[in-house]
């Protein structure tokens, strides 16, 4: 299956192929770890994740055409 | 004392008079400063019925015992009054420089009261302070003032003053200092200029005496430290991209608000977000004193019709002047930014009634003839035109200064005012962020994020996560972060860096590391219970001076746009704010009564009865 990913601020170093977004192909039945780690993001790096516009985490199942969306902590406005 | 400088500056412009007053230990220990001290004083010393434009009313200025140490972000003020925009208590809070100065001269609070006749401003030098005559500088913008100002004091004064829009009283104007810092929120610039007092200027050399050097500079660098650490392998997003960043937190959550709070998504967020920021208009990061984070944002716009330079955009700028207005120009807004900072307007009320404006325009409510140019979802030529025209009170503006309510009120729809208790919310839609709609309408001053900021768990993961669709949950974590920002905001500390390092590691936050930064500087002794119920009891004392203003349960409440207009689309889609069902336990579990009105076994608790009494 194939999931589309967007990356911004300091998880961009980790995007799937440049310029922030694209798509990442995954097995069938993998979720959120199972990206982390075809990303190589560091376990150190913090990142909010998002699956579809909510809130998810590493235990999150994904699902082909799945929108996942990766920004840093942030302290807001 | 230590921490405290133990002094508060009494500057009565009826009279011309200014007075050195010692500071109670006991009120500085019971409210710690900066917003503490801010309702102490009002409650004791203003009538809560009183014209906020008068002389009556009184702006108390109030620094932190932390403000000016080497405290992580110890850079904060308060001012406190009763807000002529709104009606209720207003407390605007700012950094920069001005705060420490104000400590390092020597003193913890400003108390102005009664009105000059002519323009004036004080001049703070140490032990010194006069009023002078400023004739010459009304009229000024904020950035011209303070050159002045300078040139006539000290070259390293430090300033807050009014520009023109507070001058003419516009409903929303700034305090500005340091030039773009902005104690913002509810027209503390309109009781400033209504009293004729053009600047606040100060000089000091002093330092903060701390109690306990040691234990203080443990306390610091090991927040200090543990900053450091986790910024190695996460570059901090308000460094590198400034507050602008959280549109990706907003937009991803559908939240964002957009055309006057109609949709929670906008089609032009990659135009005006933090990244682009960056790449197209950012000449360096800027930090306020003692402040490891320098979220501030020193930008140009090197050509076009907005070219300019200054300060900003912060994200609550993005969204007012930008989604909210449907402006995807970011060359635009920023330049209406620039234009608040030296006119010195509240940009997010600015954008506010802005975008109320024009959905009145689109509605056909609102003609070109009444407003003298067309005011279309994403002009940006309009949105220029409009702010400079509110600032200097000049046509169509002269109706905009009396803000969003006003203009919605006139025009027959006061429920298009995005407002609580008449302030303009913040850049977060309630739909999709159920703990934000129950902050904004409990908030003491209306419509602000800053009393209890819900999007840091509910969006941004910050301690920890939480769901935002969920509002169950809600009423004992709003309550428990609106005492605990009653803290951060009374020690002198800002809330970007207290909420990630200085508060336990989970939703129920609880001030550990702010508890050991204010013993160190004050040695009082406090456990972290004491400081949490400090928080609780200025929440309180700020809700009965509230209640005391006329206001009642039927202020706590959101436009209906928020709670019976489905949210259209985007991950928030079909959802509304379920404020009922927040409201019942939230005032059950502060020991308010079913109307809103806090028990007088809770005010016992909190020390308030006595005081109430003693007014009475």
């Amino acid at each position: 299956m194939k999931v589309h990913v967007n990356t911004f601020a300091n998880l961009r170093d980790y995007a799937p192929a440049g310029g922030g977004s694209g798509e990442v192909a995954l097995a069938d039945g993998a979720g959120v770890a199972d990206l982390l780690a075809a990303l190589k993001i560091p376990a150190a790096v913090q990142a909010v994740i998002l699956v579809n516009g909510r809130r998810s985490d590493a235990a999150t199942r994904l699902n082909h055409g799945d929108e996942v969306t990766l920004f840093p902590p942030m302290e807001g406005g | 004392m230590y921490g405290w400088c133990g002094k508060v500056l009494r500057v009565d412009l009826s009279r011309g008079s200014i007075t050195s007053e010692p500071l109670d230990p006991q009120v500085a220990r019971d409210y710690i400063g900066g917003r503490g001290f801010g309702i102490y004083y009002l409650r004791r010393e203003v009538d809560p019925r009183c014209d906020p434009l008068g002389p009556g009313n009184k702006l108390i200025m109030a620094a932190g015992p932390l403000t000016g140490t080497a405290a992580p972000t110890g850079a904060r003020y308060v001012v406190t009054t009763k807000s002529p925009l709104t009606g209720a208590i207003t407390c605007s809070n700012s950094g920069g420089n001005f705060p420490a100065e104000l400590k390092k001269s020597g003193h913890d609070a400003l108390i102005i009261e009664g009105a000059s006749t002519r323009p004036v401003y004080l001049w703070i030098d140490g032990d010194r302070a006069e009023l002078r005559p400023a004739e010459h500088l009304w009229g000024l913008s904020t950035h011209a003032a303070d050159d002045a100002l300078r040139k006539e004091t000290r070259e390293k004064a430090k300033t807050a003053v009014i520009g023109p829009a507070g001058e003419k009283q516009v409903l929303f104007a700034a305090i500005m200092n340091d030039r773009d810092r902005a104690a913002g929120r509810a027209g503390v610039g309109a009781v400033m200029g209504a009293k004729k007092l053009k600047a606040v200027v100060v000089h000091g050399e002093g330092e903060v005496a701390l109690a306990d050097p040691g234990a203080f500079k443990a306390a610091n660098a090991k927040y200090r430290d543990a900053f450091k650490a986790k910024t190695r392998d996460n570059p901090p997003p308000l460094r590198t991209h400034g507050t602008a960043i959280t549109v990706v937190g907003t937009q991803s959550h559908g939240v964002f608000p957009t055309r006057n709070f109609q949709q929670g998504t906008f089609e032009g967020w990659e135009s005006i977000y933090g990244e682009t920021l960056t790449r197209k208009y950012l000449v360096r990061a800027k930090p306020c004193f003692s402040c490891p984070i320098a979220c501030g944002r020193v930008t140009r716009i090197p050509d076009g019709p907005f070219k300019g330079e200054g300060e900003g955009p912060e994200y609550e700028t993005v969204y007012a002047l930008g989604s909210d207005c449907g402006i995807d120009d970011l060359a635009a807004l920023t330049k209406a930014n620039y234009i608040c900072n030296e006119l010195g307007l509240d940009t997010i009320s600015m954008g506010s009634t802005i975008a109320c404006a024009m959905e009145l325009f689109e509605k056909g409510l609102l003609k070109e003839s009444e407003a003298g140019l067309p005011v279309r979802w994403g002009d940006g030529h309009a949105l220029v035109a409009l702010t400079r025209m509110t600032g200097m009170r000049e046509g169509f503006g002269d109706i905009l200064a009396e803000g969003s309510l006003r203009l919605a009120t006139r025009y027959g729809r006061p429920e298009l005012a995005m407002v609580a208790k008449g302030l303009d919310f913040a850049g977060y839609d309630p739909r999709g962020e159920q703990g934000m709609g129950l902050a904004y309408a409990t908030s003491p001053i209306g419509g602000s994020h800053m009393r209890g900021d819900p999007a840091y768990f509910e969006l941004l993961g910050v301690p920890v996560p939480a769901d935002p669709h969920t509002w169950e949950d809600k009423p004992p974590l709003v309550a428990k972060w609106q005492d605990l920002f009653g803290v951060i905001d009374a020690a002198g500390l800002c809330v970007f860096f207290s909420v990630r390092y200085l508060v336990e590691q989970n939703l129920m936050v609880k001030p550990v590391g702010i508890t050991e930064l204010l013993n160190g500087a004050t040695g009082a002794g406090y456990t972290p219970e004491e400081v949490e119920t400090i928080g609780e009891r200025i929440f309180n004392a700020e809700r009965l001076f509230l209640l005391a203003a006329g206001f009642s349960r039927t202020n706590d409440s959101l436009p209906p746009r928020i709670t019976r207009e489905p949210m259209p689309a985007g991950p928030a889609r079909g959802m509304v704010c379920r404020l009922e069902e927040m409201l019942v336990p939230y005032y059950r579990l502060r020991g308010w009564s079913p109307e809103g009105v806090p028990s007088e076994a809770k005010l016992g608790e909190l020390g308030l009865l006595s005081n109430l009494k003693a007014r009475e």
